[in-house]
């Protein structure tokens, strides 16, 4: 199949390059040229605009950072997309955002469906990412040989906006629980007890978490090498706040979290792990 | 004067009339032609378009919703800004990001349009009395010139600083008066749930470190049971909106505002949003388990 793929950050790069492993003709497009070269070199076609890639693909693929960037990119990308064809975002964005692009396309009968990934670095390299994707159910059987070479747990959750609806729930919950971890690292700490102790013990019981495992490791390890550099949970936090305040939904425990996050950025970790919550709350207790 | 007035609601429609009051002359435009009706007897001109009411006036006051809106009236289509001659001065009394007032600001300039920012507390009683307090952000010079008119709807007038200033001390405002009515609404159900008259202990703390002038008015109307506004629900969860928003820009942590911000959310979601603040009383009860 002809893909188009746009946005080669930590996610991107190695899902582009499963796409192509896969035997799929894959046009690609850069801001920075040299961004894309090391799937050129692999035998990918170098666009020199979005709008070229979008004339050559069945499927357009884009994995960016902001609802602007997105909706930059649909304006270009809807002049050359062919009717039927199909353009399919990871990035986390607005969940309003995606029914605005979807909405753009209809009158051009362009498909979008939104589908946010969670798994990090990890899975995007090892094609285990989860796929939370909204769109038209139609488009499944379309869908489904481009992510099953991307991710292992792949749900449509609803219309266009679903999929954003799910990611923003899913940071919900994650970085909640890293927020936990940190400060069960913290209370652990001040009492003098060590915290590695305290999360082998908790990993076995029913405070166990995947979270616990990967997060609470690197809290007791002091390694605060990203994984997911906190701005992108920043970041991905403005967004779901802002839609619970639209829609009036109360999100007591995220509006904590946003904050310390919050904190966390005035620090200047925000290219940190996101386990980097524990050091906000030593400097909290700094005498 | 030729003033110009767009956004003539709860707030707006009496600002407008103590500065026809005043002698001015006032020229109006309104997306929803019925908000004009009460202008029908005074001097007061009817425009088409805000391009239009900035042609005729020397000073435009906003009095609208939110950061588009403002953006629409100034800088739309058929906005202020197509309309208004070089000098002009837009004074907003909307309450909107303090970023995009800074923004709207700069692309007035370049049409060699004045812009201030003055929102405003007080409530409708404030603007219907007179009373308001009003909060300017933009040059000292620009200040100067719309101080006379600022004193026609408002008690005091005060310039806070550089363009944004006035919409930062809004939000300032916004925090210390949303988690108040909220602290007020906790206590009262507090002692309540505890089987204590809460007038009486408002009675008590007025006399203490806890008096404020949110347990003197709000709690007075929450002790009521009066739930109208005066100031909606809605729009101070939009007005929190704003400051958690700029906290996030900033990397601020606002903890309290952040809690507050949540019960306001509630308060919409379960339709309450029509309700004055006060009716946060309400849903902390309905969240205890009280039956209303």
């Amino acid at each position: 199949m002809n893909i188009g793929f746009i946005g080669f950050g930590t996610m991107g790069a190695p899902m582009a390059g499963h796409l192509l492993q896969a035997g799929h003709a894959l046009h690609v497009w850069s801001r920075r040229a040299a961004g894309a070269d090391f799937l050129v070199e692999r035998g990918a076609r170098r666009c020199a605009a979005p709008a070229e890639v979008a004339a050559a693909s069945e499927i357009v693929c884009t994995n960016v950072t902001a609802s602007d960037d997105v909706e930059g990119l649909a304006v270009q990308l809807v002049e050359a997309l062919a009717p039927g064809a199909m353009h399919v975002d990871f990035s986390t964005i607005a969940p309003s955002a995606a029914r605005r692009i979807a909405a753009l396309y209809a009158e051009r009968g362009v498909e979008f469906v939104d589908a946010p990934v969670s798994g990090g670095s990890a899975g995007a390299r090892n094609a285990t990412l989860s796929i939370m994707w909204g769109g038209k159910s139609a488009l499944a059987p379309r869908l489904e040989p481009l992510f099953s070479v991307l991710g292992k747990t792949i749900v449509r959750v609803g219309e266009v906006g679903a999929g954003q609806v799910a990611k923003a729930c899913n940071q919900m919950v994650m970085v909640a629980a890293i927020e936990a971890c940190a400060e069960a690292a913290r209370l652990a700490e001040a009492a003098g007890v060590d915290f590695a102790l305290v999360r082998q013990a908790m990993l076995g019981g029913s405070a166990g978490s995947r979270v616990l495992d990967a997060f609470g490791g690197r809290m007791a390890a002091r390694d605060f090498t990203p994984g997911v550099e906190a701005r992108l949970h920043h970041k991905d936090y403005a967004l779901l706040m802002d839609e619970a305040s639209r829609i009036g939904a109360p999100l007591p425990v995220s509006a904590a979290v946003w904050q310390q996050l919050n904190a966390l950025m005035a620090n200047g970790w925000g290219s940190r792990d996101t386990s980097a919550l524990l050091p906000v709350l030593e400097a909290a207790a700094r005498q | 004067m030729n003033v110009g007035f767009i956004g003539l609601g709860l707030m707006g429609r009496p600002m407008a009339l103590h500065l026809e009051r005043a002698g001015h002359t006032l020229h109006l435009w309104a997306r929803r032609p019925e908000s004009l009706a009460p202008f029908a007897a005074v001097n007061a001109k009817t425009h088409a378009t805000p391009a239009q009411v900035a042609a005729h006036a020397e000073v435009v006051i906003v009095m609208v919703a939110d950061a588009p809106d403002v953006e629409t009236v100034c800088l739309g289509a058929d906005g202020l800004a197509s309309g208004g001659k070089a000098g002009l001065i837009v004074v907003d009394m909307s309450t909107i990001n303090p970023n995009a007032a800074r923004s709207i600001g700069l692309r007035l300039a370049e049409k060699g349009i004045e812009f201030v920012d003055a929102p405003v507390s007080g409530g409708e009683t404030g603007a219907i009395n007179a009373a308001l307090t009003i909060m300017v952000g933009g040059k000292a010079a620009t200040f100067d010139k719309v101080k006379p008119l600022l004193e026609k709807m408002g008690k005091s007038v005060t310039l806070i600083g550089d363009s944004g200033a006035g919409q930062v001390a809004k939000a300032c405002n916004q925090i210390l008066t949303g988690v108040g009515v909220l602290a007020v609404a906790e206590a009262f159900n507090f002692a309540a749930k505890s089987g204590v008259d809460a007038s009486k202990v408002r009675e008590a703390l007025l006399g203490g470190f806890a008096y404020s002038k949110i347990l003197e008015n709000h709690g007075q109307r929450m002790l009521d049971r009066n739930f109208k506004p005066g100031f909606k629900a809605w729009m101070h969860q939009k007005d929190l909106r704003i400051v958690m928003e700029e906290a996030h820009r900033m990397g601020l942590m606002l903890p309290s505002a952040a809690a507050t911000a949540q019960v306001f959310n509630a308060i919409v979601g379960s339709g309450m949003g029509e309700n004055d603040s006060v009716t946060a009383l309400q849903l902390l009860e309905k969240m205890s388990g009280k039956d209303e």
